[in-house]
């Protein structure tokens, strides 16, 4: 007892120690895969000389930190995430507009600042895709799909994993993506067809890409950079750009309201769009594509070009009316088939 | 060893309630310094409760409590002057038994060797030099129960208490060990509170007795009184072995005592008390037992004998109901199923009240 | 006077008059703030009230002014008492309150009343001097309770009492009625009743419709029954090795005693991944039966069965923990006894040892039930469509719909549950004796199981235990090839990613993983001997001491472990984020919440332990002069070996591989081990979470091995023997 009671004063002192809180860095929370923020942080305190505190966390975590923190944020820039919580994050006043200059950026990135008042700004799009599994699909003896449609086809029942629209942004951009190209009603008669295939709704948008890699589902939906990233790591996975033409998202950056490194921070967003640091994705197995028109686009990305795409409509889209009401249907119409 | 202080102890009009259940009724007692005292009582009686109260090892619900003149009613068990022998004896399992001795001392900062040397002293007074490298389980019961008084006296407490000290052994150890506790305690002069349920163990140890019944005191006195002169029926009965048998009071005059048993007159030395129902008390080897009818006023029929080398028990039913008593003629016993007269001398008979 | 009181009150004073009231930026052991006393940000309490016009602070100076007089002045000690408990308790509560209303913008309340220029500007959170002068009121209070004759006028009690309930109101019911006041939110943003009873009881929640064998059930259902489920299952295996380990001469104990540490010190996820490798569609074990047999491959595994498994996998050694103290500790003469009373082995066991043990047993299926209800981990990888709170909670949080008020509602069903298992466990245990170390020494022998008995504890344990041994390979394994699962090439990239040291120039740990694995060493370390000492020491009022409100003390002290990481997470963030206690941000906020949500482990484990040590053991001391604190230190704390061992192991281990309370606690400086082994998942990369995981593994039976070699065993017997069998 004497040992524990020791360590114990010891450990006191240590905790109070190791009170130290917050230096003048700048904390970014980043969204991206672990390696890319790890990259764009040394990238940015070689350029600028500004010590930066990076964690990682996934976009519905950030959010829901920033919410709790609001009034007295600890983060000073959330890079990284699909594009629709950063604007709900504008919307709700938690971000502030970050006044970067746009002159480089792509369309589809503008449009992003220009819904959000400049308080988040796009850095790149990946689009929704469909992956299978080559090896699991040759044993079964079914045929590759091809289109949104095919997968209705009874021969794919209980092969097909897509996340729930609930949960996962990603299958959100899929439900929004249907009723955008075939009209709501066919939407949803379309995707509760596609729903007597479905093995499982997962929680996470990109955990039916990983299944379909390890073969544990046959068919996944999801972003086709995992999708990418999968195949390169070995995976016997084949990707299909749907042939009725698809939707994507684009991941955003922002500046949070009442942030102690507002300057530092706005110095990061102008960085992160930058062609220059856009470009450097492929070094660490990034294939989303850059939203500076002037990056290099890594050869391995889906090339947004060949794909068929939807002017998808964020503002329509990303107002919590129409969420509640789509994903109100999705609940009544489609999970009920599932299995 | 033997520079301790004995403290008196004293209780004024001590109430302890656990909850709705009262476990002491307005307890006054005193005890002297010097004194080997038992709490005696039938379980549940509060006896332990009082003895806890005086440890500290409960706190009083109402009234004060005084060791040595200090009100304790408030103090913690670890500020008192009193050691307590536990009737689970309470070792510590991962000490030695020497440090077990020294606990006492080593926790009030004496010095290491001293505590020590004085551990060693102790347990050589219970005759245990040889065993303080060895842990309690090394030990047999009677061992760890010496151990246990050795670690309570080596502190020099003003009052030693002692719980059911020997209530873990055997009969004949038993005797052994309340004797060296005796011994000790009178050769230190310890003012000593013992709680036992076994009125021989009360008898044979204690300068007086208290005993307790329904949390409070029955009757308190040296062993003589209480033998001798018991209040009451519960007394006659608790103390020492009794037969107590209905009588009626008929008259109560300047030098004798008139009752009438079985519709037989008897006549007694005058004895406190009134007229009406009452009991006698009428101990076992007071019991005169004879074959020849004419010898007795009574008559009984033994029921049962037990041979135990120096007397006979027997059992009786008869006039005055069932009997218990004691006969040194074991020369020529009585056989189960005789018819014998029951015979005793009213000079040494007692009365309680019914 | 009182001389504790005299002390404490001195103590207080000095804290606020010299100590920093605020919380410095710098961090208090740099010492920086003595550079600069009289800045306002580093200034005490004293020069705050004097020279900044910070009013508010002087109730604080006041309480402990008058405290000090009325120590000195009043001579009745009772009286004495009385006025120190109002001065002290008034000083607290104005202290509490004056950090509560003026936080960083300003008054939030009656702004009106404290208008001055200081106020409005508001103020920082609280820091040295502050926490000293509270604690300082706080014992002052506790000593005067003590002093009124109040728990045997034992002040150390009462003031263990008085900081454990402290400590549990400010770091558990504080920040968690931050979120289940949100329960009550309507969709408006106000407060209200009437919404919350129709959510709650709502068929989405309770519903049986898997039962009536239409749609799904609720996950409250999903859970109550998962978690039935695990508590027994985990609470017979870990009785079969706590048995086998204490009651049989098995020649391999030393192996299975680390494959029943294993579980609980693998990271979460790790268990999932290489149960769907072994038993997924494309599994080894799944290809292996599908080309035998002929069994058709199935994703059986996404549902109950596969969480079930990770469970019993994941929880079964914390029942072992809990059983094996208590399985050692009844006493080999009662089993004697009870064989001298001419019972065969079968008899003893079942009337004799397992009655006995049953304190232990209830303590092991509570554990097993709660931490099956809060798990969090195994059902997000191995869920499927069975749906479960724990879950459903952190999706209601950070789902594409964040909806705090049904995150609310989930908890407070799953605390429902928790507190039903635990009233259920009460009244079962009920108030018997389980005391078998009794301080009359003993020196039987253990009786041995009879062959039944044995043979079904072989049957139970071994297979389990091969099995444990099957997926702890698959884990080393996956860390060594290059694809898990597809490319089974041997590499050691995972390794040098993670650990590469550069020494080109100097040493420079240059691998990804070493920041986070510092820094989670260091708050294990930190937080596991506190978690412990504060676990048994509450376990050692609950067990030994009588006070007031003492069952609804022990429900509270296990408030934190049965909520959601995730809850408890957004909780701290909530309330922690502002003044008066600012702690976002730093290492302390994860050693607090570590500490408090892993302390019940120690209370359930320091309960068992302690009730079956006699009482007089502790009389016994006590009436040899030495007080509580003494008493627990050298009699009931060695006594308490196993336990204690328990406590620290398992608190150190938590704080290593817990996940979802951390992950919004986590920051830029303090990253931990899980939170980056998580993201790694996340992105695909499980060579490198899992070679990360394996070295956690083996750091953490590293750190295993010396603990149970610094604290040792206890001696109780002359040996703990089994008997032979001839």
């Amino acid at each position: 007892m004497k040992k524990i009671s020791l360590i114990s004063a010891i450990a006191f002192a240590a905790a109070f120690s190791a009170g130290q809180a917050f230096a003048d860095d700048l904390n970014v929370v980043c969204s991206n895969e672990q390696d890319w923020c790890d990259l764009m942080v040394n990238a940015f305190e070689g350029e600028t000389g500004i010590d930066v505190s990076m964690v990682r966390k996934s976009t519905g975590e950030t959010l829901a930190q920033i919410r709790a923190e609001a009034g007295n944020p600890k983060i000073d820039v959330w890079w990284g995430g699909t594009g629709d919580p950063h604007l709900i994050a504008a919307a709700e006043n938690l971000t502030q507009p970050s006044g970067a200059d746009t002159s480089e950026l792509l369309g589809w990135s503008i449009n992003m600042a220009e819904i959000s008042g400049g308080k988040t700004v796009g850095i790149h799009a990946g689009a929704l895709g469909i992956a299978y599994n080559a090896d699991v699909l040759a044993e079964k003896g079914l045929q590759p799909p091809v289109c949104w449609k095919d997968l209705t086809d009874p021969s794919y029942s209980g092969e097909i994993q897509v996340a729930n629209p609930n949960s996962s942004g990603t299958a959100y951009t899929e439900l929004a993506t249907f009723v955008q190209l075939f009209g709501e009603d066919e939407a949803f008669r379309l995707l509760a067809e596609i729903g007597r295939n479905v093995n499982q709704y997962t929680k996470s948008g990109s955990a039916p890409s990983k299944a379909a890699a390890r073969g544990e589902t046959t068919i996944s939906i999801g972003f086709m950079h995992d999708m990418v990233k999968l195949a390169k790591a070995g995976f016997p996975l084949k990707i299909v750009s749907p042939c009725e033409g698809t939707g994507y998202e684009v991941g955003g950056v922002s500046v949070i309201s009442g942030a102690r490194n507002v300057d530092a921070a706005k110095k990061w967003v102008q960085f992160v769009l930058s062609a220059k640091a856009q470009s450097r994705g492929p070094e660490v197995g990034t294939y989303n594509v850059p939203s500076n028109s002037n990056a290099t686009v890594p050869p391995e990305s889906p090339d947004l070009a060949s794909i068929k795409l939807i002017d998808y409509d964020f503002a329509t889209y990303g107002a919590s009316e129409t969420r509640a009401r789509l994903l109100s249907r999705w609940d009544e119409q489609v999970k009920p088939v599932g299995r | 060893m033997s520079n301790s202080i004995p403290g008196s102890v004293r209780f004024d009009g001590v109430v302890k309630k656990f909850g709705a259940v009262t476990a002491l009724k307005k307890l006054s007692l005193a005890i002297e310094p010097g004194q080997l005292v038992t709490l005696l009582g039938p379980s549940g009686c509060g006896k332990t409760t009082t003895l806890r109260l005086i440890a500290g090892l409960e706190t009083a619900s109402e009234g004060s409590i005084f060791i040595g003149g200090e009100d304790v009613t408030r103090l913690s068990a670890t500020y008192r002057k009193v050691s307590m022998v536990f009737q689970s004896y309470a070792l510590f399992p991962h000490m030695t038994v020497l440090e077990n001795v020294a606990y006492g001392l080593t926790v009030k900062s004496v010095p290491k060797k001293e505590a020590q040397e004085r551990a060693e002293e102790g347990l050589s007074l219970v005759g245990l030099s040889d065993f303080g490298g060895r842990i309690p389980s090394e030990l047999s019961g009677g061992q760890q129960q010496r151990v246990a008084v050795a670690r309570a006296i080596v502190l020099e407490p003003e009052v030693l208490l002692l719980d059911e000290p020997l209530s873990n052994l055997d009969a004949k150890l038993r005797r052994h060990v309340r004797e060296e506790i005796r011994q000790i305690q009178q050769t230190l002069g310890l003012t000593a509170v013992y709680v036992t349920h076994d009125q021989e163990e009360a008898m044979a140890v204690s300068d007086r007795i208290i005993v307790m019944r329904n949390a409070e005191i029955a009757q308190e006195g040296s062993p003589h009184d209480l033998y001798e002169r018991p209040n009451s029926s519960f007394i006659a009965d608790f103390i020492g072995d009794a037969n107590l048998i209905d009588c009626e009071v008929l008259s109560l005059n300047g030098s004798a005592t008139r009752i009438e048993v079985v519709s037989k007159c008897i006549e007694l030395p005058i004895q406190p008390g009134q007229t009406g129902a009452a009991k006698m008390v009428l101990r076992p080897h007071q019991i005169r037992l004879s074959r020849d009818k004419s010898q007795g006023e009574f008559e009984g029929n033994i029921t049962y004998a037990a041979y135990l080398g120096n007397q006979i028990h027997y059992s009786l039913d008869g006039e005055l109901g069932q009997l218990f008593a004691i006969s040194d003629a074991t020369l020529d016993p009585l056989s189960v199923g005789e018819n014998v007269s029951i015979n005793f001398d009213p000079q040494k008979l007692r009365l309680v009240a019914n | 006077m009182t001389r504790t009181t005299g002390l404490w009150l001195i103590v207080g004073m000095a804290g606020f008059c010299l100590l920093p009231w605020y919380a410095v930026d710098s961090g208090f052991w740099s010492f920086l703030w003595l550079n600069n006393l009289r800045a306002e940000e580093n200034a005490p309490g004293a020069i705050l009230l004097l020279l900044f016009d910070r009013m508010w602070l002087s109730p604080t100076l006041g309480a402990l002014i008058v405290s000090a007089a009325a120590n000195v002045m009043i001579a009745n000690s009772v009286i004495r008492a009385r006025t120190l408990v109002g001065t002290a308790a008034a000083g607290l509560l104005l202290t509490a309150l004056q950090g509560l209303i003026i936080v960083r913008d300003g008054p939030v309340l009656l702004p009106g009343l404290l208008s001055s220029v200081a106020g409005t500007e508001g103020q920082t959170g609280f820091g040295a001097g502050a926490a000293v002068s509270v604690l300082a009121l706080l014992f002052v209070l506790t000593t005067s309770i003590s002093a009124l004759g109040k728990g045997r006028g034992d002040a150390f009690v009462i003031g263990l009492i008085g900081l454990i309930v402290t400590l549990v109101g400010v770091f558990v019911f504080f920040p968690v009625a931050h979120i289940l006041v949100r329960a009550f939110e309507l969709s408006d943003g106000s407060y209200a009743l009437s919404g919350f009873l129709p959510r709650f009881l709502a068929s989405d929640i309770w519903g049986l419709g898997c039962l009536i064998g239409r749609g799904y059930c609720g996950p409250a259902v999903n859970s109550v029954f998962l978690a039935v489920m695990t508590g027994a299952g985990t609470t017979l295996l870990g009785l079969a090795f706590a048995l086998i380990f204490t009651r049989t001469q098995f020649k391999a104990k030393p192996l299975l005693r680390i494959l029943t540490v294993l579980p609980i010190i693998t990271p979460p996820f790790v268990i999932g991944l290489a149960l769907i490798l072994l038993f997924g569609r494309t599994g080894v074990a799944t290809e292996i039966f599908a080309n035998l047999f002929g069994v058709e491959k199935t994703r059986w595994l996404y549902g109950f069965g596969g969480i079930y498994l990770a469970q019993l996998l994941s929880f079964t050694p914390i029942a072992f923990l809990v059983l094996i103290g208590v399985v050692e500790g009844v006493s080999p003469s009662m089993e004697e006894a009870s064989q001298t009373l001419d019972a065969d082995r079968w008899q003893t066991f079942r009337y004799v040892s397992l009655p006995l043990m049953r304190p232990g047993l209830a303590n092991a299926f509570l554990l097993g039930f709660i931490e099956s209800l809060a798990d969090f981990g195994n059902p997000l990888v191995l869920g499927g469509n069975f749906n479960v709170l724990s879950t459903e909670i952190y999706f209601a949080i950070v789902g594409a719909v964040a909806d705090p008020a049904k995150a609310a509602i989930l908890a407070i069903a799953l605390l429902t549950l928790t507190l039903g298992a635990f009233l259920i466990q009460r009244r079962w245990v009920g108030t018997g004796s389980y005391a078998t170390v009794t301080g009359k020494a003993d020196s039987g022998r253990h009786a041995a199981l009879n062959r039944t008995v044995r043979f079904a504890c072989y049957a139970t344990a071994l297979p389990w235990a091969a099995f444990t041994a099957i997926v702890y390979s698959m884990i080393v394994f996956g860390s060594f090839v290059k694809l898990w699962g597809y490319d089974h090439s041997f590499t050691l990239d995972h390794y040098l990613r993670a650990f590469a040291i550069d020494f080109s120039r100097g040493i420079r740990w240059s691998g990804v993983a070493w920041d986070s694995y510092f820094t989670t060493l260091t708050i294990a370390s930190i937080a596991a001997p506190l978690t412990a000492l504060v676990g048994l020491s509450t376990a050692y009022l609950l067990v030994r001491q009588k006070f007031a409100g003492k069952n609804i003390f022990e429900f509270s002290t296990m408030l934190s472990f049965a909520i959601p990481g995730t809850v408890i997470g957004v909780s701290y963030v909530m309330a922690f984020n502002f003044p008066p206690i600012e702690l976002t941000g730093t290492s302390i906020i994860l050693i607090i919440v570590f500490v408090f949500r892993n302390m019940p482990v120690g209370v359930r484990g320091g309960i068992a332990a302690m009730s079956q040590l006699d009482r007089s053991l502790d009389e016994a001391s006590i009436t040899l002069g030495a007080n509580s604190f003494t008493t627990v230190r050298r009699v009931i704390a060695p006594l308490l070996g196993p336990a204690l061992m328990a406590a620290l192991t398992y608190s150190f281990v938590r704080a290593i591989t817990s996940v979802s309370a951390v992950i919004f606690l986590v920051s830029a400086k303090h990253n931990m081990a899980t939170s980056f082994i998580v993201g790694r998942v996340e992105n695909g990369e499980f060579g490198l979470a899992i070679a990360y995981s394996a070295v956690l593994i083996v750091t953490m039976l590293t750190a295993i091995l010396l603990l149970q070699l610094a604290i040792g065993k206890r001696r109780l017997r002359r040996a703990d023997r089994v008997e032979q069998i001839a």
